[in-house]
């Protein structure tokens, strides 16, 4: 009997392991998850009849996979949540450039310099507070505040984090080392509490077990969508804090890809009104191209004070973050 | 049914030639060693320094933390897992054909989602708010223990099942005292399982992410992780520390005596204690634990699908209208990790018998590395498989992200946990039936089927089930080496998780569970005795 339980499931694995993929078809390995994506994929693949075949994974593991695979990848195109784990790949030689006029929808300041990714969607820096706990009046008009007495152990922090570390990387950027040292070992003096991720932190703020947190804007909206009696509240520092940088979702071709038309056709399409609309209206992000509006639930861009950095020092430099985060002793909880 | 003792005979017990047995042990042994050899290769060609960097302050903390984890989770686990297989297969306490099914699930909930349960059920702000939240290193200790200690309950569940009752009769006859009874005839005899059982929760809290990083706990995971794109050299050379940390343990861990009433199944009932007095503490301690690491846990899934129905939500859910999206996904996982669970058997099988049958140093020497893989990341698992897969001519590297590179990823990964029960199981077969056969002409492979198989085959099923239920939720291998496409429930709760949609995390994990339920029910329990 058991035997043939066996039997009937060895069946269906190479039933399951016969299906094939169709000749016009583009790889797509997505550090952004189906939820967020899957929809205008298969919106692609009706317009163009390109199939799209994704392999979902986080950010940073997928970046790991094609390093190790190198120009053995089966990936044509990498879609990163963060510019950290795409400008690594960037870095080591894996991405090819994009297509000129593909690149010119989206405005300079959002993609990269040598044209080999571009920024598909922003999410904002913001201070998540609790607002049983915390009087939006008492927070600070700067992330550089955090380092004063009042904040002492009230903030949560994701060092681990993409989000912050590439947060840190602009402040170096365009503070400095030795002040974005100084600002690190100064949270951790204050005793800045260290969580695995934003949503960790989010959710933490929500239920009162800290007050505050430093965290991208979406994840608050998503998580007070299913759960409305969450006490968390998003809070936007003033227009030219580093504390409310663009931290742009990225897009590019790998250097092994011998599809480029399909791919460079999948990034204009990531790039035209119906899949900025869907980052707009369905994910709560800001649209980077195609003069589409953020939702009206968002806080315009110009008016909390777009950051301007150079993205490929974002990329290339994360080693030198890791290491001043490190060697601030803000990471071991 | 009588007891045999291992009685010592002179040919048996020499040092046998090098037959086809060891040199099968010896390949699956080696290939068992590929993770820590790419570590290692890792660490040479990117300069990595194992010295300094196990004594570095920022490694040792972790490094210490790590170990005193895998060591109080150890000793919770194991006594839990070993009291409630001792209570719901020889006592009369009530409920019991139900707790034997229940007991091994918590097993297959991924440790981040039942982090995140425990998190969001306990403290201020949670469902039960006078229980405090649990983090740090205590938070670990019991949530991994509640995760855990499957991997004692389900091979001494097994263990008890086979062997003999006329001892335990005979001592309770002449006593009367369960408690006398169960320390100095019940003990010994699962004693070397319960062991076996100890070393998986040691080694799979060695490599657990999940659950340390929710509970804001700093190991050696947490260094192997958030160092592993911009610093690969500390990141591969903190693996490698592991994996020789896992080396050194499961050496030590192999060199357990063998169970000491080596005994065979009794074809009739088990004896059942009337517990008595003990009636009502050792149902309470049983319905705690399945409460803690199981109720739990669906309540709060429950409460997040509720949630979720009710609100009105901005943002693309794939929750939806319907959870028809969870079809391929249930399929995908039913197969993936029962497929896993059959090779995982086969494949170590030759190890578990000349490790503890023949006692030959190769065995040894393969037990201990397919056990030190299983105290790896998974993460680590599959890049050494990814960069193994490459290397490899045509034919092999063909394979890559294919179904059957991924059932070997699943193989290496969670081997330990069949060789452990199978061993163990090898090690205990009385050799005077061996004897008696061969006296009447029976070969080998007669002697196997006849003889062996059926008194070792719960042993092998339950270890079978552990493969299963932790390929179940397997994450890193499944997204990084399944064919392009393949998603299966655990990857689903993962991409849920990840953005926050907890109602689809909850229903997913739900759908986890029962699939869980009605494949150990199936495969592994239900034709054990008692």
């Amino acid at each position: 009997m058991r035997l043939r339980i066996f039997a009937a499931l060895a069946a269906l694995a190479l039933l399951s392991a016969a299906c094939g993929g169709s000749s016009d078809s583009v790889t797509v390995y997505s550090g952004r998850t189906e939820n967020l994506i899957q929809p205008i994929l298969d919106q692609f693949t009706e317009e163009t009849g390109i199939a799209v075949e994704v392999r979902y994974g986080g950010s940073t593991d997928l970046a790991l996979l094609i390093d190790e695979e190198g120009d053995r990848t089966p990936a044509d195109v990498f879609i990163s949540q963060s510019p950290g784990a795409i400008g690594f790949l960037a870095g080591k030689g894996h991405l090819q450039p994009i297509a000129g006029d593909t690149l010119d929808l989206v405005d300079a300041q959002f993609r990269n310099a040598a044209g080999l990714w571009v920024g598909m969607s922003g999410r904002v820096r913001v201070i998540v507070y609790n607002k049983d706990l915390v009087d939006p009046a008492t927070l600070p008009s700067s992330v550089f505040d955090l380092t004063q007495d009042q904040y002492k152990g009230q903030v949560a922090i994701a060092p681990a984090n993409g989000s912050f570390q590439d947060f840190v990387t602009a402040m170096r950027e365009i503070h400095g080392d030795d002040v974005t040292a100084d600002w690190l070992a100064g949270m951790a003096a204050n005793d800045a509490q260290a969580y695995s991720n934003n949503s960790s932190i989010v959710q933490a703020v929500g239920r009162g077990e800290i007050p505050m947190g430093l965290v991208n804007h979406y994840y608050n909206f998503r998580l007070t969508t299913e759960e409305p009696s969450l006490a968390s509240e998003n809070f936007y520092l003033p227009a030219g804090d580093i504390g409310s940088l663009v931290i742009v979702t990225g897009i590019g071709i790998l250097e092994a890809s011998d599809n480029t038309d399909s791919a460079n056709r999948l990034i204009e399409w990531m790039l035209g009104e119906s899949a900025q609309t869907f980052f707009s209206q369905e994910t709560l992000e800001y649209p980077l191209a195609a003069d589409v509006a953020a939702s009206d639930r968002l806080p315009v861009l110009e008016t909390i004070g777009l950051t301007t950095y150079d993205f490929d020092q974002l990329g290339g430099g994360l080693e030198r973050t890791k290491e001043l985060i490190d060697a601030s002793g803000l990471e071991a909880p | 049914m009588q007891v045999a003792s291992r009685l010592p005979d002179p040919k048996l017990e020499q040092q046998p030639k090098l037959g086809l047995g060891p040199i099968l042990a010896g390949v699956v042994g080696l290939l068992f060693l590929f993770p820590a050899v790419y570590l290692a290769f890792g660490t040479i060609d990117l300069g990595g320094d194992v010295w300094s960097t196990v004594t570095s302050r920022r490694t040792l903390v972790p490094l210490r933390n790590s170990i005193a984890v895998a060591v109080a989770v150890t000793a919770l686990a194991g006594t839990a897992g070993t009291l409630a297989a001792w209570a719901v297969s020889r006592t009369d306490i009530p409920g019991r054909r139900l707790l034997k099914t229940v007991l091994p699930l918590p097993l297959v909930i991924p440790s981040f989602v039942g982090a995140s349960a425990y998190l969001a059920a306990f403290g201020p702000g949670g469902l039960v708010t006078w229980i405090p939240r649990p983090s740090g290193f205590w938070g670990s200790t019991i949530l991994l223990s509640l995760l855990t200690y499957p991997y004692v309950y389900l091979p001494v569940l097994a263990r008890l099942t086979t062997t003999s009752a006329s001892l335990e009769e005979a001592a309770r006859m002449l006593d009367g005292n369960f408690v006398n009874t169960a320390r100095n005839v019940v003990w010994p005899q699962i004693r070397s399982t319960a062991n076996a059982g100890m070393l998986l929760v040691f080694l799979y809290v060695l490599s657990d992410f999940g659950a340390v990083s929710l509970m804001r706990y700093d190991t050696i995971t947490r260094a192997i992780f958030s160092s592993r794109l911009f610093d690969r050299a500390a990141s591969l050379t903190l693996g490698l520390v592991l994996a020789i940390l896992a080396l050194i343990v499961a050496g030590i861990g192999r060199r357990t005596p063998p169970p000491s009433h080596a005994s065979a199944g009794a074809a009739g009932r088990q004896p059942t204690y009337t517990l008595g007095r003990w009636r009502l503490a050792t149902f309470s301690a049983v319905w705690a634990l399945v409460g803690a690491g199981f109720v739990v846990p669906i309540l709060v899934f429950l409460t997040w699908v509720l949630r979720g129905s009710t609100t009105v939500g901005v943002g693309y859910s794939g929750l939806g209208d319907d959870v028809a999206f969870l079809a391929s996904p249930l399929l995908n996982s039913t197969v993936a990790s029962v497929v896993a669970a059959v090779v995982a058997v086969f494949v170590v099988l030759p190890v578990a018998y000349v490790a503890g049958r023949r006692r030959h140093w190769i065995g040894s020497w393969a037990a201990t590395t397919v056990s030190s893989v299983f105290a790896l990341p998974g993460l680590v698992v599959a890049l050494a498989i990814v960069f193994w897969a490459l290397q490899a001519p045509g034919p092999l590297a063909s394979l890559y992200q294919s179904f059957p590179l991924l059932i070997l990823a699943y193989v290496l990964h969670f081997g330990a946990q069949s060789l452990t029960s199978s061993q163990v199981a090898v090690a205990s077969l009385p050799k005077v039936f061996d004897e008696a056969a061969m006296t009447l002409g029976a070969d080998a492979a007669r002697r196997f089927r006849t003889i062996e198989l059926p008194l070792i085959l719960p042993a092998v099923l339950a270890g079978g089930g552990l493969v299963m239920l932790s390929t179940l939720k397997e994450l890193p291998a499944t997204l990084l080496l399944a064919p392009i496409g393949f998603q299966t429930l655990a990857t689903q709760i993962w991409g849920a998780a990840e953005d926050g949609f907890f109602a689809e995390v909850g229903i997913t994990s739900l759908v986890l569970i029962a699939l869980s339920w009605a494949l150990t029910w199936l495969l592994v329990l239900r034709n054990q005795k008692g």
